[in-house]
Order: C-alpha cells, then sequence, then structure tokens
C-alpha cells in the first residue's frame, strides 16, 4: 500500500464534494449496499491508503483495458485512477522494454504480500508456454512470479478468468484463465467480455472500506455483480412471459423491443448485473440494443452458448400464446423457467467439463481461498 | 554494431518486440515480432458463418 491516501486531492481535480459523494453511492448501489454505508465508503477512500496496483495483459484484445478507460460514470474516469496507483499497465504506460519491466519487478520486490494484481488476457500453456510471451518472457512465469507475491489477483475478463476466446473449441494454444495457470492465490474472477468498469471499481472499494474481497461463488465471480440472472431482471422479461418473440430481425416485435430469446438470447443461462448496471455510463446494454445475449461471463461461452443465434433449447414458458386466457399459464412457466435454466445449465456444465482443454476438474474453482469468504451455492454452472 | 531490444513496445494493443541494429548512430536492420497468438483463424473454422463478426470482433478491443 501506499502511504498516501485514496483521494486526498479530489477537490483539486475538479471534482466537488457532491459528485464525490454520488461516486460513493454509486459504488453502494453496484455493492448492493445499503446506503447507511455511504459515509463509511467515503471514509475509505479519504483516509484509507492507495492500493498498489499492476495491470497484466497476456492473450487480450486490451477490451477491459478499454472498458476501464472508458469508465464515464460521473467523476469515475478521474476517480479511478485515484483510488489506486497503478504502477504497470503497458498499453498507458510511459516506459518501454527494459525500462517497463524493471519497474513490474520493483513492485513485485517491493510491495511484495501488498500489491493487486489485475490480469487481462489468458494464458497459453501449450509448447511451453510460447503463445505469449513479454520481455522474452512466457506469460505463465511472469502470472506465477506476480499473482505469486501478490496480496491478490483479480481476473478481469472472461479470458484471464476462463480462458475466454482464445481458449475456445480447438483451443490451439491451449489457453487457461488464471486459475488454472496459477494456484495458491487468492484469486477474484470479473469474467465478462469485456468485464464491466463497475465492478472492477466496487470491488476494489469493497477491499478498501471492509479489508477483505466480497463475497464470491463456486467460480470466484463475486455475488453482488454475478448472482442474479440476466432472465430474471431483464427488461423484456414481461415479452418473454406473455409470448411475445422476435421471429426475424428487423420484424415489427424487434422494433418495438419484444422478447429475443428465439433468435438466440443466452439470458436464461447467464449471471451477470449487465440489466440494472448497463454500460456507458449506465445508457444502455447488449438486450436493450436489440441484441441478445452472449453469456459472455459464463465460463467457456464461446462454446457452451454457442451457436450464438440458436434458440437454447426447453425454457418453458417461452411458446406461450398470447391469449388472455392464457396468460395465467404464461405466470405459472415463468416461474417454471428459473427451473429448467438450472437444469439447462448443469447440461452445459456437463458439456464444458468434457470439452475443456486443460482437462478441467469439476468443482477446482471450489478450493478455499486466503482471506475471502466464499458463499457456495449458487444457482448454476 | 550495436543491437537495441525493445520488449514490450509500450502504448500499444497487442504485444511487440522491436530489435533494430545500429551501427555509427543510424540503424541500419530492424526486425519486429508479434509476441502473442491466439489462433483466431483456427477457432473461427467450421463454425457458423453469422457468429464470425462476434469472434473476430475480439481480434483488439481498442
Amino acid at each position: 500500500m501506499s502511504e498516501k491516501p485514496c483521494l486526498k486531492s479530489y477537490s483539486e481535480r475538479d471534482v466537488s464534494r457532491r459528485e464525490f459523494i454520488k461516486f460513493c453511492s454509486l459504488a453502494a448501489a453496484t455493492l448492493a449496499l445499503p446506503s447507511s454505508m455511504i459515509p463509511r465508503i467515503a471514509e475509505a477512500l479519504e483516509k484509507g491508503k492507495k492500493p498498489v496496483l499492476v495491470w497484466l495483459e497476456f492473450q487480450d484484445c486490451a477490451g477491459d483495458t478499454e472498458s476501464t478507460l472508458r469508465a464515464v460514470r460521473p467523476t469515475l474516469a478521474q476517480l479511478v485512477l485515484d483510488i489506486f496507483s497503478l504502477e504497470y499497465h503497458e498499453t498507458v504506460m510511459a516506459a518501454a522494454g527494459h525500462q517497463s519491466e524493471k519497474s513490474l519487478a520493483d513492485v513485485v520486490k517491493n510491495q511484495k504480500g501488498r500489491y493487486i494484481t489485475v490480469v487481462e488476457g489468458a494464458i497459453p500453456l501449450k509448447d511451453g508456454g510460447i503463445y505469449c510471451t513479454i520481455g522474452g518472457r512466457a506469460a505463465v512465469d511472469i502470472a506465477k512470479e506476480v499473482c505469486g507475491n501478490a496480496l491478490a489477483t483479480i481476473a478481469v475478463g472472461n479470458c484471464a478468468a476462463f480462458g475466454g476466446v482464445a481458449a475456445a473449441r480447438p483451443n490451439p494454444t491451449g489457453a487457461v484463465g488464471v486459475q488454472d495457470a496459477v494456484t495458491g492465490i487468492t484469486l477474484v474472477n470479473l469474467p465478462g467480455c469485456p468485464m464491466n468498469v463497475e465492478n472492477l471499481t466496487a470491488t476494489i472499494i469493497h477491499y478498501l472500506t471492509f479489508g477483505s474481497f466480497p463475497a464470491v461463488d463456486s467460480l470466484r465471480r463475486p455475488l453482488f455483480a454475478y448472482g442474479k440472472r440476466i432472465h430474471d431482471n431483464c427488461e423484456r422479461r414481461a415479452h418473454f412471459d406473455a409470448g411475445q418473440f422476435v421471429r426475424n430481425w428487423g420484424d415489427e416485435g424487434h422494433r418495438i423491443g419484444w422478447c429475443l430469446y428465439e433468435m438466440g438470447c443466452k439470458g436464461p443461462m447467464a449471471y451477470q448485473n449487465c440489466p440494472t448496471v448497463k454500460w456507458n455510463g449506465g445508457t444502455s446494454w447488449p438486450i436493450q440494443g436489440g441484441h441478445g445475449c452472449i453469456a459472455c461471463a459464463s465460463p467457456n461461452n464461446w462454446d457452451a452458448a454457442y451457436p450464438f443465434y440458436r434458440r437454447l433449447p426447453n425454457v418453458p414458458g417461452a411458446n406461450v400464446q398470447v391469449t388472455a386466457d392464457k396468460i395465467g399459464v404464461g405466470i405459472v412457466a415463468a416461474t417454471l423457467a428459473g427451473i429448467s435454466a438450472h437444469l439447462v445449465g448443469r447440461e452445459i456444465k456437463k458439456a464444458v467439463t468434457r470439452r475443456r482443454p486443460s482437462g478441467g476438474k469439476e468443482g477446482k474453482g471450489e478450493e478455499k481461498m486466503n482471506g475471502i469468504q466464499e458463499k457456495k451455492e449458487h444457482p448454476q454452472w | 554494431m550495436v543491437k537495441i531490444t525493445i520488449d514490450p513496445l509500450t502504448r500499444i494493443e497487442g504485444h511487440l518486440r522491436i530489435e533494430a541494429q545500429v551501427e555509427g548512430g543510424k540503424v541500419v536492420d530492424a526486425w519486429s515480432s508479434s509476441t502473442m497468438w491466439r489462433g483466431l483463424e483456427v477457432i473461427a473454422r467450421d463454425r457458423d458463418p453469422r457468429d464470425i463478426w462476434l469472434l473476430m470482433s475480439r481480434i483488439c478491443g481498442v
């Protein structure tokens, strides 16, 4: 931890007290904390110590970096960089070559056990890890050293969490997520393609406020962000229950915002807070924009949720006709939908386990983690 | 003759290594290598063509 307080300079950064409290309220809302916690968050940000962060990029597309840089919630862009001290980040740092690698080595040496590592991108294990090297070193070796000496690691994006697109069939480079490449570390997964910066900020703020990371599910995803099913919070759910579906792109149903289930939406198998937190500063999210969910926060979604435009099989309630006397049936079916999606999820999980190139074992994510409250019950996967 | 190696080259998306041979203050030869490969072209094979835009848009997130 740096000795500097997190937000000593918010007033110097053209951020008013009012904006600052608004930011704290948003963080509390994302974490599903009561408003009584807002002063505690504000205090932690004002007086707490600023954590040192190193951001590693492996088999990535910098999408999570972009997500972070594009944070547009009021004052977030100014405040995020004040909450933590970013010591290493290939895409944004001024130093290059030996100089940049030295700054990383210095953090590992001088801040041992005190810094937080953010990992973006998958880690290739095939052929000795030659498919991603930085400064002549294989990604897996860097990850073992840097994550191994960190206080905690946050894997951002589906690639860092589960292997993501690089691990999609046939996984040419033997790509895996951090949890399958480095063992024995404190790890929080924030999957998504890309991850939502609101969730990264909230996770760090939780740590600064309470001294611990938020409660996670069996896949190490924080429950505040991944505890609810997209389908259950979807703004188009009423259309699903009423049997009002888009049948073709651009048809009348599509124009007026009916349910995208028939067009292959994977909302019934996906867990993330997109419907409530949304994207681009709360402007919109994929389903609001008229495209189905691709379950980007689920393990191996590029194979498990594939093809993206084929509808998920057997989600009861999906074929109910829109007649007044059958609306009651729709309501019953809606209740059943949750149960069915659970079963669909189980089938997909089996498929995932079968297909995993690393031979991923069931329940691997359920290892006990240091310093992280773990809640094992989770409705799916 | 001096050989300069810059790896990683920062402030870009992706991973790049530059090696340059310097003679009398001038670069006389240079090599660049991309040091990361995911094989999206291999992953795209045998997939539903309608899904490829989703896959290929992951080449670069910038």
